[in-house]
């Protein structure tokens, strides 16, 4: 009990000064999504990894990877989710090949996710199982900025207004076919510019303006 | 392989010209691309960063002058920066963001390598800015030919001999020439024809001394036509009158031009477009016709194959209701006897302009010299029924707005024809222009054409009276095009599906109005849209590039509405976005700015610039 209350009380790690002071339109961002088996996170498994780069509201498609996972996990309901059938994933590659390349990304990018503690926690576990170490990465949430967006005329939200979709709906943003990494890795990284736009439009800010919104955050390194 | 996002792939797959490449060749465009998320703000500088490209709109709606034309406004599937892919310095775009959105970027460098391989893309962006992207499909249709007027078929000399010649200086002039028909001429003029059948049964076969005149064994008067009309409707002469051998004359003075045989036409047509026609023109009995009418959307549907092959398929139509209507005619002549006077069959509205579909209804009328006795007038009401349901029975639906020959106010004389366009022009009420859009779109199809001719002449400079004209063209501008300002489609509410563009109201119906409206300024009779538009080529008021962009647009309306009946099987003209090409959703995006920018024209012209 005691253990808990004191990381609740605990300070947050502080967002790395050099970050901070950099204007948006310079930042890299990595916009990373996975396709899980399950949303148990005691049991999920990464079925694909799909990510893309973007810095100064401009995406190169040269920079978009992909992978499917080889796994023996059993696929549950999934593949009616994210197509992945049995076929693909005994084609895939082991998770170390995608989480090395990955790695590569950390210190240079700023992380962006539909959802950051969803994937963090799975990206955290499978790192400290498979023994890799991961620098500090700081993280930019979608759904939370679209959320601070939101909410800030309108409280509560009404259900599912946080769901990809619908938050690209809310920018104007076309529709998309969901559930796949890379898709909706894309998906997420023009909605972040989407945001980024409508939050502030003259281009001047720096990444702590963002602040505010409650979306960054910082995931120490691996210490053990 | 790199991966590239499906959705990205999928609408590059739709988007025009780049849908010919393969996967292979897709996937090397789309890793070159760099997406960008366009504001305001950001433009000017993803604009430098990405100089020389081709710039295609994914969403987000810009209003951008990237040449010398016009501040263009923009949307999801349009291009701009097109004229920078041909220059080495690159002109300065100007884009304001209206509403900010995804856009992609394709550097030059990946665009030139899909136009060396698919050099159908360089031609597509060549002409992006100048609007001429739709004709492109019109020229090379095979149909097209049926549209040339014989003038520019028919070859220089032609093989003639004066009456007073002997058969065997005919036979000989024949033989030298190599021909198979002759034309006999007396003082310069047509009065027969000499084939090798006349020969054969009128000289050899009965041993007739080839020292007499060639007018003892020639054809007299012969079936003609003038050179100023189709192919198509020599086609049509030839059919109905059953003659391998059209004498071409010309049309003001009839002095004979050329000769068009059945073996030229075949030459030039794949296929017996007309057999239908041929048929119908022989039925013996009114269930026979009927039965052979029925056969036509089967022959329309089996027959079309590629877009182009709807051109004519309006015509065919027309003609064969033309002939159907001459049928059922002779039919009640036979059973009643003859008309009691002189009288004239009118068409009106597609009908009169060849361009009916499936859909349309009979619109007819008759017209007389002098206003009929009662006697009379039982007569012709009698054959007017019993033609227009004739015409319901083969297929031509009764009017609704009761536009037809057993109605007696559509029994006028000439004398009450005029009247009726002088009620029109005094007092231009919505009612009577709705009436003139269907009436002024008049032909001939039986009985004295003589009648139809003095009626336009006498009611010719009544109807060019500038204030008539004016609200001609007010009501012509009230129809718009279905495109928003960002030029996307805009649907109409309560239509069968939910991205329906009714080609007919919404497109075809306009261009009527408008080449009416010039035809009427300049004094032209005729009523086809093709022969409208040519007629005005020579007149002042419209360009000879407008001409040219009317007739093609219009062709390809039409093409949409043909071959959305056919493969629907259904008669209405509600044309469903998703079933057209991308190539075709751009070419009617185009189409639509152009019918606009002619209806502002118009308006600018006749009437004040007040719309």
């Amino acid at each position: 009990m005691f253990k808990k209350l004191k990381k609740w009380f605990a300070p947050k790690p502080p967002i790395p000064e050099a970050w901070l002071t950099m204007p948006l339109a310079d930042i890299p961002f990595l916009c990373i999504d996975l396709e899980l088996t399950s949303l148990d996170l005691n049991d999920t498994k990464i079925l694909s990894i799909g990510w893309v780069e973007g810095q100064g509201k401009q995406i190169s498609l040269q920079s978009c990877y992909y992978q499917v996972i080889s796994t023996t996990a059993s696929l549950n309901q999934s593949p009616v989710i994210h197509g992945l059938t049995a076929d693909h994933i005994a084609q895939g590659q082991p998770l170390r090949i995608a989480l090395e390349a990955l790695r590569q990304f950390a210190s240079s990018h700023v992380w962006v996710f539909h959802c950051t503690n969803l994937d963090m926690t799975v990206l955290n576990g499978v790192f400290k199982k498979l023994n890799i170490p991961l620098p500090t990465v700081v993280t930019l949430d979608t759904l939370r900025f679209g959320l601070y967006q939101l909410t800030k005329n309108l409280r509560p939200p009404p259900p599912n207004a946080v769901v990809l979709p619908v938050c690209r709906a809310r920018y104007n943003l076309p529709a998309v076919p969901a559930h796949n990494a890379l898709d909706d890795a894309m998906a997420t990284l023009e909605l972040l510019f989407a945001q980024i736009q409508k939050f502030a439009p003259k281009n001047t800010d720096t990444l702590k303006a963002l602040v505010v919104t409650d979306a960054l955050q910082v995931f120490p390194a691996s210490t053990d | 392989m790199n991966h590239i996002p499906q959705h990205i792939l999928e609408f590059l797959r739709d988007s025009a010209p780049f849908e010919v490449l393969d996967e292979h060749e897709m996937n090397r465009l789309a890793q070159s691309i760099t997406v960008a998320y366009f504001s305001q703000e950001d433009a000017p500088n993803i604009l430098k960063q990405q100089q020389g490209g081709l710039f295609l709109i994914y969403s987000g709606q810009y209003s951008v002058k990237d040449s010398a034309e016009s501040e263009r406004h923009l949307s999801d599937g349009d291009y701009f920066g097109c004229d920078n892919l041909w220059q080495k310095q690159s002109n300065k775009i100007a884009v304001t963001v209206d509403s900010p959105g995804l856009v992609y970027c394709i550097p030059k460098k990946s665009f030139a390598q899909c136009v060396s391989t698919h050099p159908s893309i360089g031609v597509f962006f060549r002409n992006y800015t100048s609007e001429q992207i739709y004709s492109d499909q019109v020229d090379d249709s095979k149909s097209m030919w049926l549209y040339k007027p014989i003038s520019e078929v028919i070859s220089d000399g032609i093989v003639s001999e004066d009456i007073n010649s002997s058969i065997l200086q005919g036979v000989q002039v024949m033989s030298k020439s190599g021909v198979s028909s002759l034309v006999i001429t007396d003082n310069q003029l047509l009065v027969g024809i000499l084939t090798d059948r006349d020969i054969r049964n009128r000289v050899v076969a009965q041993q007739t001394d080839v020292n007499l005149a060639v007018s003892e064994i020639m054809t007299r008067d012969p079936v003609k036509i003038s050179d100023q009309r189709t192919l198509f409707d020599a086609l049509c002469v030839m059919t109905e009158h059953n003659v391998h051998h059209l004498p071409v004359v010309d049309k003001s003075s009839g002095v004979p031009l050329g000769m068009l045989t059945a073996s030229d036409m075949i030459r030039h047509q794949r296929g017996n477009v007309l057999f239908v026609i041929n048929e119908l023109t022989k039925a013996p009995s009114l269930y026979e016709l009927t039965r052979l009418s029925w056969q036509l959307p089967h022959y329309f549907s089996k027959h079309a194959k590629r877009l182009g092959d709807f051109d004519i398929a309006g015509k065919v139509l027309s003609q064969a209701t033309d002939i159907m209507t001459r049928k059922l005619i002779g039919f009640y002549q036979q059973q009643h006897g003859e008309a009691p006077m002189e009288f004239c069959w009118l068409v009106y509205g597609s009908q009169a302009r060849e361009d009916q579909t499936m859909g349309s209804d009979q619109d007819n009328g008759l017209l007389f010299a002098t206003e009929p006795n009662p006697e009379q007038s039982a007569y012709f009401a009698d054959m007017a029924e019993y033609v227009c349901r004739g015409l319901d029975k083969c297929g031509i639906k009764l009017c609704t707005g009761n536009i037809m020959a057993s109605n007696p106010a559509l029994r006028m004389s000439i004398k009450q024809a005029v009247q009726q366009a002088q009620s029109w022009v005094r007092e231009p009420s919505p009612e009577a222009i709705l009436n003139c859009n269907i009436f002024l779109d008049v032909r001939a199809v039986a009985g004295n054409r003589f009648l139809l001719s003095q009626l336009h002449v006498e009611r010719k400079e009544l109807l060019k009276q500038s204030r008539f004209i004016a609200a001609l063209t007010r009501h012509a501008s009230d129809g718009h095009v279905p495109l928003s300002m960002f030029q996307k489609f805009v649907y109409k509410k309560g239509l069968p599906k939910k991205d329906c563009i009714d080609m007919k109201n919404s497109g075809v119906a306009i261009i009527n109005n408008l080449v009416r409206i010039y035809s009427l300024a300049n004094g032209l009779t005729m009523p086809s849209i093709p022969h409208r538009l040519e007629g005005l080529l020579s007149h002042a008021g419209l360009s000879s590039k407008d001409v040219k962009n009317l007739r093609d647009i219009w062709l390809f309306l039409n093409r949409l509405r043909w071959r959305h009946q056919i493969q629907n099987k259904v008669t209405d003209n509600y044309v469903s976005i998703s079933d057209l090409s991308s190539i075709e959703k751009y070419q009617l995006k185009e189409a639509m700015r152009v019918i606009r920018r002619t209806q502002q024209a118009a308006v600018f012209k006749f009437a004040g610039g007040l719309g």
